[in-house]
C-alpha cells in the first residue's frame, strides 16, 4: 500500500503517446547513449556500403591526377595519434612479410634504387577537409610482387614506428596509384609527413595511409586489430 | 458531351484526400532529413566549413551520434532511407503522372503575374515552392556523393570545382530546406489551413 498518495496524474492515451514519442526522440538525439547507438546504426550498415565501395572501386583504373599548378602545400594539415619518431635513416629497414614466398628487408637505399613513382592527388581527410598533394615513391604492388604473396592473400597489415596501425583490402594496397611514399610536393618527405616512409593513395581516406611504416605483413585472415581508429570505430574500407 | 456538375459542397469542409504515397514520402522524408542534417553537422565539427579548426562550431544539442565516427554510421545508413525514399516518390510521380498536374505549370506563372484572385495566387506560390525544393533535394544527394567517393566519381566531384566549393554547396542545402520547410508549411497552411497539413500526415 502506498504512504505518499500522490494526485493521479491525468495522463490519456494520447498524451502518453506524445510523451513516449519525444523522450524517445530525446534519447535517440541527446549524446549520452549516443556512441554505443551510433556504433549499432553503423555496424548494421556496414557490410552493404562495405559491399558498395568494393563495387565501386575499379582495381587497375587510374583515378585522373590534377595539374602540379593545382596543389595546395598549406592546405595538408599534420594528424598524428601520438608521437612524432625521428628514424634512423641509415639503420633504416622496411620488413615485408606475412604470407610470402620471398621476405623482403630493405634498405632505403634500395627502396629508392626501384622505380620511382608520381602522382598528384587529393589527400580526403576523414573530417572533412581535403588538399590536393604531390606524392613520389615506390608502388606497393611492385614491392608485394618481389615479396611473392601466396594465393591465400587478401589483406596487408601495417605497423607503423609510432605504433599506429593499419589493414587494407588487397585490391587497394595492389591499385596503381597506391605507393610507399618518400616524396611530398617535389621534396624529400618531410617527418611530420611520415619520413622515412609513409602510405599514400588517392582511393582511401587519410587514416588509412599510416606515417612512418616499417613493416607491411601480408596475410589471409583480416587481424583482429583492424587499425588505430577503426577499433575506436571509425569504418574499414573507408573507400574514395 | 456534358461536364457534370459537382454536388453541392457540404458546409463542413471536405477532408483532402492525399495519396498513401505522398504521406509515406512526408513522414520518411522529414525523419531521414533530421537524422541527416543531425549527423551531418557533427561531421561539420569535425572540421567547420567555414573557418577550419578554429571555425565555429554547432552546438552539442543538436548533433547526432556523440562524436565523428557515430556522426558518420548515421550519416552514411540514413543517406539510403533519405535517397531511396526520394527515388520512390519520383518514380510514383512519374508513373501516376503526377507531375503533370501537381508542380508547377506554365498556368501558375501566369497566375502570378496577372491574375486578381489572391487564392488563385497563393497557390500558385504554394506550387512553384514545392517544386522548387526537388533540385535543392537532389543536389544534396550529388554534392554529398561527391564528397563521399571523389576518386570513384571524378566526374561528380570537378562538376563543383574546388573542394571548398563542393562542402559549402553540401552545407548549404541545409539552411535551404530549413528555410523551405517553414515556407512550405506557411503556404500550405493559407492554402488549405490545418485540414491540408494534416492531411499529408494524418488522414
Amino acid at each position: 500500500m502506498p504512504i505518499i498518495q500522490t494526485p493521479r496524474p491525468v495522463l490519456t492515451r494520447r498524451r502518453l503517446l506524445q510523451l513516449s514519442g519525444l523522450s524517445g526522440m530525446g534519447l535517440l538525439l541527446g549524446s549520452c547513449a549516443s556512441t554505443s547507438i551510433a556504433e549499432q546504426v553503423g555496424a548494421t550498415i556496414d557490410p552493404l556500403n562495405q559491399r558498395v565501395e568494393e563495387l565501386l572501386l575499379n582495381p587497375q583504373a587510374l583515378v585522373p591526377e590534377f595539374p602540379v599548378s593545382a596543389i595546395e602545400p598549406e592546405a595538408l594539415l599534420i594528424n598524428s595519434f601520438d608521437t612524432t619518431p625521428n628514424l634512423d635513416r641509415t639503420t633504416f629497414r622496411l620488413i615485408v612479410d606475412g604470407d610470402v614466398a620471398q621476405p623482403l628487408s630493405l634498405s632505403l637505399a634500395e627502396i629508392q634504387s626501384m622505380p620511382l613513382t608520381s602522382m598528384v592527388i587529393r589527400h580526403v581527410c576523414v573530417e572533412g577537409w581535403a588538399a590536393i598533394v604531390q606524392w613520389g615513391g615506390v608502388s606497393l604492388g611492385e614491392l608485394i610482387r618481389r615479396a611473392q604473396p601466396k594465393s591465400t592473400v587478401r589483406y596487408a597489415y601495417f605497423e607503423s614506428a609510432d605504433g599506429y596501425y593499419e589493414s587494407w583490402d588487397l585490391a587497394s594496397t595492389l591499385h596503381p596509384q597506391t605507393m610507399l611514399a618518400y616524396q611530398k610536393n617535389g621534396q624529400p618527405l618531410p617527418i611530420e609527413n611520415g619520413a622515412p616512409l609513409r602510405l599514400a593513395a588517392p582511393i582511401k581516406l587519410g587514416y588509412k595511409q599510416s606515417k612512418w611504416v616499417t613493416r607491411v605483413t601480408l596475410l589471409s585472415q583480416l587481424p583482429s586489430k583492424l587499425g588505430y581508429w577503426e577499433d575506436f570505430g571509425y569504418e574499414w574500407f573507408a573507400g574514395l | 458531351m456534358t461536364i457534370s456538375q459537382p454536388a453541392k459542397l457540404p458546409k463542413k469542409a471536405v477532408v483532402p484526400k492525399q495519396a498513401i504515397f505522398a504521406k509515406a514520402f512526408h513522414w520518411v522524408n522529414i525523419i531521414s532529413l533530421l537524422l541527416m542534417m543531425s549527423s551531418g553537422l557533427q561531421i561539420y565539427n569535425a572540421n567547420p566549413v567555414f573557418g577550419g579548426r578554429e571555425g565555429w562550431h554547432f552546438p552539442k544539442g543538436l548533433l547526432l551520434g556523440g562524436w565523428l565516427a557515430g556522426g558518420r554510421d548515421w550519416h552514411f545508413t540514413f543517406m539510403w532511407v533519405y535517397s531511396l525514399n526520394l527515388l520512390a516518390y519520383g518514380l510514383f510521380i512519374l508513373i501516376s503522372r503526377r507531375w503533370q498536374q501537381r508542380y508547377v505549370s506554365s498556368s501558375d506563372l501566369k497566375a502570378l503575374q496577372v491574375s486578381q484572385n489572391a487564392k488563385r495566387k497563393t497557390y500558385a506560390w504554394h506550387r512553384v515552392v514545392y517544386t522548387a525544393i526537388i533540385p535543392i533535394l537532389l543536389l544534396a544527394i550529388a554534392s554529398g556523393l561527391a564528397m563521399y567517393k571523389p576518386a570513384q566519381l571524378p566526374w561528380l566531384a570537378s562538376l563543383f570545382g574546388s573542394w571548398q566549393t563542393l562542402r559549402t554547396v553540401h552545407f548549404i542545402t541545409v539552411p535551404i530546406v530549413l528555410g523551405f520547410t517553414l515556407i512550405h508549411s506557411l503556404l500550405a497552411f493559407r492554402v488549405g489551413s490545418m485540414r491540408l497539413i494534416r492531411s499529408i500526415f494524418v488522414r
